[in-house]
């Protein structure tokens, strides 16, 4: 046999073993644990995008209804008797706090008013927080999938050319047919571990953005509701 | 959050999946067959041939064509004509041809007077030991006279005589008629006679005409074997350089090229005086050409293949002070 038909054969023998899995099953047991936490943070990832991407599709609406309702000249009484049973999110939650310490501070005998303005206005902050808590958590999970699943690749990447330049250097051959897939196969790690990173990224940076947006949009409606209970409760001073 | 992990896990999975389909494994490249190069060993000899041609010709591509070649002349009689085993063919016509007209010009070829010296020397001719070389022309003279003692030579010399006998009387005719000619033009000279003149022209045999195609660069002899290998010129170039001290110190050595036209005997020495083919501002010039000359004549004689003295008799030279180069 020549040497020509020897590479040829060579290449032959490799190709048939550059498939997705069997790149993933010859990898050495370090990379395929890479190569697993990576695909398992891409996973959970695409878990999280999903899920933020529905809730917050879903508290925009209810707040866009909440507000139709808010200024429709509805009583804010039966307003509040209707919301007061349910669990509520967002705005219809924030209107339930405040219109809830409202009524304490006036069902007592003694109604507590001088300092009701403050109160309610407390309330208010701890409900936008903890709704704000609830709309940004995880956001951190694809941040830091984001800028850490890169270097998580390439560390399974120099790791698998380390091992591959071994296999080589003990099979004293220098023939591409050698070194490429024990390459191929070191660099699917980096493959993977830009597959995570890169929507992770552009999912966080959107998702955050929204996030910020809709706290806002909180914040200002607390300031409204806050500006008309105070009109209120000044005129029963 | 389970919906989105499971939606995710599934949109995973399926990509997986459309990736083992849509990536079985990788495709090999195609790679276009290289084709072979073919690639000849070709001896430096064959370019660096000299060709037949004349030497101020210009340099061209096509070989000019061949002048014919008379074929070797058959055997010369100077091949023991006495005691010969073989047949000895008979000498060719053409050469029979030649001799009446070289005989022409001698005045008044009187035949009798040929033939009375002759006969000594076919004697000798039969002789045991044959002279060195009896030209054809004794043999056809003797022709006339025949003898008996000449069986031993081939009869077809005998044969060949009467051929060579009737050009010899031809040529007589003419001369006649021209020194008559000559003669009556001194005495009167008549118009009439012109047209009768001009027909008495000999008529000519059939030369053959110059070939239109310009002789190619070569050598003037026209050995086509006769080349001179680059190696062989390299010899020499070593042989001259090892003698020639350049002038070191000159100033401006960048112009001090000298070339010199050097003519060899075929033993390898100087035949004369190397001339200088060129010159130069350069007021070192001088001593520089002097130095080349001293180099080439002290270096004698050369160690030269003899067979190729065509392409060495006359060497161009060219003497540069920075690398010797040879021409």
């Amino acid at each position: 046999m020549t040497t020509v038909e020897l590479a040829q054969s060579t290449v032959a023998a490799a190709d048939s073993d550059i498939s997705f899995f069997s790149l993933f099953l010859q990898a050495h047991i370090v990379v395929k644990l890479v190569m697993i936490g990576l695909l398992a943070a891409s996973v959970w990832c695409w878990a999280i995008i999903v899920d933020k991407w529905f809730l917050y599709l879903r508290t925009k609406r209810q707040m866009n209804r909440f507000e139709t309702v808010f200024w429709s000249g509805q009583s804010l009484e039966e307003l509040y008797k209707t919301l007061a049973n349910r669990a509520n999110h967002s705005m219809a939650a924030l209107f339930v706090a405040a219109m809830r310490e409202w009524k304490r501070s006036h069902e007592t005998a003694k109604p507590a008013i001088a300092s009701l303005q403050q109160r309610i206005d407390r309330v208010m902050d701890v409900t936008i927080a903890r709704e704000q808590e609830r709309l940004e958590s995880r956001l951190l999970v694809l941040a830091t999938v984001g800028s850490a699943a890169p270097f998580i690749g390439l560390f399974g990447t120099v790791w698998g050319i380390m091992t591959a330049f071994q296999a080589i250097a003990a099979s004293k051959n220098t023939n591409l047919a050698v070194v490429a897939p024990g390459i191929a196969e070191a660099l699917f790690a980096t493959a993977l571990g830009l597959l995570a990173a890169i929507p992770a990224v552009i999912a966080y940076n959107k998702l955050s953005s929204d996030a910020t947006r809709l706290s806002g949009r909180m914040e200002g409606f607390a300031d409204e509701f806050s500006a008309i209970l105070s009109r209120q409760i000044d005129e029963r001073m | 959050m389970r919906a989105g992990l499971i939606a995710s896990t599934v949109g995973h999975l399926a990509i997986l999946l459309w990736g083992v389909i849509a990536f079985p494994d990788a495709r090999p490249f195609d790679v276009p067959p290289v084709d072979s190069l073919p690639v000849d060993l070709v001896p430096i000899s064959d370019l660096t041939k000299l060709r037949k041609g004349e030497k101020t010709a210009e340099l061209r591509e096509e070989e000019a064509p061949k002048p014919t070649e008379k074929k070797a002349e058959a055997p010369q009689p100077d091949a023991k004509t006495g005691d010969a085993k073989k047949e000895q063919p008979t000498p060719s016509v053409p050469e029979a041809k030649n001799q009446p007209s070289k005989a022409q010009p001698t005045p008044a070829p009187t035949p009798p007077a040929q033939k009375t010296p002759e006969p000594p020397a076919p004697k000798e001719v039969a002789e045991p030991q044959p002279a060195p070389q009896p030209a054809p022309a004794p043999v056809a003279e003797k022709a006339p006279t025949p003898e008996p003692q000449k069986v031993e030579e081939a009869p077809k010399v005998a044969e060949a005589t009467p051929v060579k006998v009737t050009p010899r009387s031809k040529p007589t005719p003419p001369k006649r008629t021209q020194t008559a000619r000559t003669e009556e033009k001194k005495k009167d000279f008549d118009t009439t006679d012109i047209a009768a003149l001009l027909n008495k022209v000999d008529p000519s045999g059939g030369g053959t005409q110059a070939s239109s195609t310009p002789a190619s660069l070569g050598s003037d002899k026209g050995q086509s074997n006769v080349q001179m290998t680059q190696s062989e010129l390299d010899a020499l170039r070593g042989q001259i350089a090892r003698c020639w001290n350049p002038p070191v110190g000159a100033a401006g050595a960048d112009d001090l090229n000298v070339r010199l036209k050097v003519s060899f005997t075929q033993g390898g020495d100087v035949d004369q005086l190397p001339q200088v083919m060129n010159s130069s501002g350069n007021p070192s010039f001088g001593i520089a050409a002097e130095s080349a000359k001293r180099a080439v004549l002290r270096c004698a004689p050369y160690s030269l293949p003899v067979a190729k003295y065509d392409a060495w008799r006359e060497v161009i030279i060219n003497f540069d002070p920075r690398e010797l180069l040879g021409g």
